[in-house]
């Protein structure tokens, strides 16, 4: 991390009257949190009084933070990149997750394009109760003709609101497309060999008042800040960094967003404190002409080249991409590259949980199972959604195992007898069944001695998926039911 | 042409350029004539007081130069390094495989001396839970062991294998060690790769089952998997001294838990540098985020200098393939052939940028793409050439 910024520095600045407004119970508390980046500044009204206006500007400046966070496509529907603090998610959190943008070709038919666009628009893949989508749709200019251009751009605004990134060497076709973008764009962009004309025709743009983002690239990180230099004396401050991604040595790539981020964190360079843009579709058309290191496994050109694409995209993903171009739209090559984004920009600071207690799933009575799972998000939204489509009917127990999984809350102590007699209490699923039998997922069958001592209840260990529970129940509960009721006669 | 039309052109045009001619005489005098010097304008200096003026029109713009150098660390401390396996001219069966060795995090600082090490997962009895996308690359030697070994080597060229003994499981075959023993030497003889030698899980049978395995073993350097807190390290740890073997110390995401284990196997007399730490790989979807935070943490405070924890990193992939993302069959999540080796393809590849250094894998292709990356960490910058071009997928 920079230099860290104390809640007292913050303290400081702030109108110390504590009033309250802004929901805390203090100025301390407020800067506390402003610190954690959980409340912004505009939550603070006396801040906004002209009084305050310089001590705002010195917090705006002192909060901000060393990559500085870009957005761009519509008020109300916004790709945000950058933003971040730290170098790892442990120290803090990553802020704005990797925007993830599909290529639309303009040598396309119009109805491909509608159809592409429309794809990227509806895509989503559902995991742990949050819907997982694509960000934007980057329009390249492969026709190389300003018109065609202009074209594809229209039919993607007629048809979808995504936000778009206008991807053209050409000033002429950048131009032009400015001139009827509904949106703020992500221009792709300047390059050493068009910059003077690029930029020159942007600050003609820009006294118009036109909205755009500009992504400057180069493969050399000195000529990137270099041109980053050129484009803030020029007043255009929205920016994005491309390093080049090559596919022959991704690990080039890698490092040079590694650089770039150190540059900007630890070595305080605001000149490179930017977001990164990664290019992985790169990698794929790189496969697709036939360099395929995979050829072993697939012959197929177009899938090796999703797989290696998306092997290009995680890396970048652990790497500080904060935006990522791809051209696979295979759903299994999309899925691994958006759950690996929901990973790592999760919040360490909240584990992902559900409220612990009784959940009753289809409609449980007296003679139901009654089956205890953990509450980690992941496992709550999977055990669920499995026996959602099982018919599973059951008392469904969920522990507070501070959002671990079974077998790490197993391990780390928190999935325990102490904890379920806890449960069995709080919830009182005693009185809603006449039996004292619980199930345990496979995994937690370690501490099924040490759950029976502390509940009295009678432990049966279930299977190691849960969506291998309905057959599980179908097959064995009537007997595992009868056998505890003749026990209970003895 | 007449010589005299031929000079008179000449004083007309000052310069001509004869091509393809041939001339014969007995003298040829040329004269070059001297050219008066050109004059070189002088610009006069610009008086101080006087701007330039820019048009706001045309501005004029550049790339300015800008200092800036690679932001490289210096790390106090290293990784150590591990070998496997023992060279012929020491009397071992040929393949010597190390890990670790790391100076830096990263390969612009400093290029990585070992690369990564992947080693083929391969178990004592069919595994009937394997999915097919595996399944149908083994199928044909998930009966023998000792084929499944050769198999790995030959067709896929596995720099090291993992054998797990599961049927040594109570509840399974409940295996006695010596068997499990007999097939080590088995192996062992058919192919000249390092091994890593694992158990069935159960806390009580694996000590027993690693010991007798180490032995047959014996100056081979195995890796032992694993010593952890649940079971009689000191047992594994014991076999790994008098044997001549490796031990993996195996805990459960927590960075200081990895450092506890480390010291009590140390205390115990096990050297330092014979231990590879594996903190846990959760696979991806399933808290791959706290294997991230663990490991990286692991990593840097190994590189400040912490000698407990500057351990290599390894990582059991395989893990992945449990996800039910990668093994179930759901059409809606497109063609699991391609589904399951991308899962774990991703799960290993996280791992490897937070600093791993074996991994525990089973599906070929996912071993090939991760073997792949690991030899960009041990090239040096700007050795592989680069000729595509950034822009070739705007025009594509």
């Amino acid at each position: 991390m920079a230099k860290k910024i104390s809640a007292m520095d913050i303290y400081k600045l702030l109108p110390k009257i504590n009033c309250k407004k802004c929901g805390e119970s203090s100025c301390m508390a407020f800067a506390t949190k402003l610190q954690e980046r959980k409340v912004t500044i505009d939550e603070c009204p006396i801040l906004k009084s002209p009084k305050f206006e310089k001590n705002r500007k010195k917090l705006e400046e002192l909060l901000s933070p060393p990559v500085k966070e870009i957005w761009f496509g519509y008020e109300d529907k916004k790709v945000i990149l950058g933003g971040e603090e730290v170098m790892y998610r442990y120290e803090l959190t990553f802020f704005n997750p990797t925007a993830i943008g599909i290529d639309i070709s303009d040598s396309l038919p119009e109805e491909e394009i509608k159809k592409r666009a429309k794809f990227v628009e509806d895509f989503v893949f559902e995991r742990t109760g949050e819907k997982l989508k694509l960000d934007f749709i980057a329009l390249r200019n492969a026709s190389d003709d300003p018109e065609r251009f202009v074209k594809a751009l229209k039919i993607i605004q007629e048809n979808t609101n995504m936000p778009v990134a206008l991807c053209s060497l050409n000033v002429e076709s950048i131009e032009k497309a400015l001139d009827i973008v509904r949106s703020k764009p992500m221009i792709y962009g300047a390059t050493e060999k068009n910059f003077s004309e690029m930029i020159k025709m942007l600050i003609s743009k820009k006294r118009d008042k036109k909205e755009f983002a500009l992504t400057l690239s180069s493969s050399n990180i000195k000529t990137l800040k270099g041109m980053v230099k050129a484009s803030l004396e020029h007043g255009i401050e929205d920016l994005i960094l491309d390093p080049h991604t090559t596919p022959e040595n991704i690990m080039e790539t890698l490092d040079k967003f590694v650089m770039i981020r150190r540059s900007a964190i630890e070595r305080g360079d605001k000149l490179l404190g930017y977001p990164i843009l990664g290019l992985p579709i790169n990698t794929y058309f790189y496969v697709l002409k036939g360099n395929n290191p995979i050829k072993q496994f697939v012959e197929k050109l177009d899938k090796a080249a999703a797989i290696m694409e998306a092997r290009t995209a995680c890396a970048m993903l652990n790497r500080y991409a904060d935006g990522i171009i791809i051209h696979g739209t295979e759903v299994w090559e999309l899925m691994p590259i958006l759950t690996l984004r929901q990973a790592i920009y999760t919040d360490p600071r909240k584990p992902q949980t559900v409220e612990p207690g009784l959940y009753p799933i289809g409609n449980p009575d007296e003679n139901s199972p009654v089956i205890m799972t953990t509450n980690f998000s992941l496992t709550f939204y999977t055990v669920t959604g499995d026996f959602e489509k099982d018919g599973v009917v059951c008392w469904l127990l969920v522990m507070d195992t501070e959002g671990k999984a079974v077998d790490v809350a197993v391990a780390g102590g928190q999935y325990c007898g102490d904890n379920a007699k806890k449960l069995i209490e709080e919830t009182k699923i005693e009185e809603k069944v006449n039996h004292r039998i619980i199930i345990l997922p496979g995994l937690a069958a370690p501490v099924r001695g040490d759950i029976e001592e502390k509940t009295g209840w009678t432990c049966v260990v279930g299977t190691r998926d849960s969506s291998q529970v309905g057959e599980f129940l179908r097959k064995n509960w009537n007997k595992i039911l009868e056998e505890w009721k003749a026990k209970q006669e003895l | 042409m007449d010589i005299d039309e031929l000079l008179n052109l000449m004083k007309k045009v000052k310069k001509i350029k004869i091509d393809n001619i041939e001339i014969t005489a007995d003298e040829i005098i040329i004269n070059i004539p001297t050219l008066p010097p050109i004059p070189i304008p002088q610009t006069p200096p610009i008086r101080e007081g006087i701007k330039r003026i820019v048009s706001p029109v045309e501005p004029k713009i550049e790339i300015p130069e800008v200092d800036w150098s690679p932001p490289v660390e210096k790390y106090k401390g290293y990784i150590r390094e591990v070998q496997f396996g023992r060279p012929k001219s020491e009397g071992g069966r040929g393949k010597v495989i190390k890990i670790g060795g790391q100076r830096t995090l990263y390969r612009f600082e400093e290029v990585q001396p070992n690369p990564p090490v992947v080693t083929f997962d391969i178990f004592d009895m069919p595994m009937p839970g394997l999915p097919k996308p595996v399944r149908e690359y083994f199928q044909d030697v998930m009966e023998d062991p000792v084929e499944w070994a050769k198999k790995c080597v030959k067709e896929f060229n596995a720099d090291m294998v993992t054998i797990h003994h599961i049927s040594t499981d109570p509840k399974l075959k409940n295996t006695p060690p010596k068997e499990s023993a007999k097939l080590m030497e088995d192996l062992l003889q058919a192919v000249d790769v390092p091994f890593v030698i694992g158990g069935s899980g159960d806390p009580k049978k694996d000590p027993l089952v690693l010991e007798a395995c180490a032995q047959v073993a014996e100056g081979e350097k195995c890796l032992l998997a694993s010593a952890n807190l649940d079971l009689d390290y000191k047992k594994v740890a014991d076999a790994a001294m008098k044997y001549d073997h490796n031990v993996l110390s195996w805990t459960i995401m927590d960075p200081n838990m990895a450092k506890d284990l480390n010291r009590r196997l140390i205390s115990h007399g096990l050297d330092g540098n014979r231990i590879v730490m594996d903190p846990t790989t959760c696979s991806l979807g399933y808290g791959i985020e706290f294997s991230i935070n663990t490991m990286i943490r692991l990593r840097l405070a190994g590189l400040k200098g912490d000698e407990l924890v500057n351990m290599p990193m390894s990582s059991g992939t395989t893990n992945a393939i449990g996800a039910r993302e990668a093994w179930m069959v759901n059409p809606e999540w497109g063609d699991r052939r391609y589904r399951l080796p991308l899962w774990e393809i991703t799960t290993g590849l996280t791992m490897l940028l937070c600093g791993v250094d074996i991994f525990m894998m089973l599906h070929p292709l996912s071993i090939a793409v991760i073997k792949e990356f690991g030899r960009l960490l041990v090239s040096k910058p700007e050795k592989i050439k680069v000729n595509t071009d950034n822009y070739e997928w705007i025009r594509a």
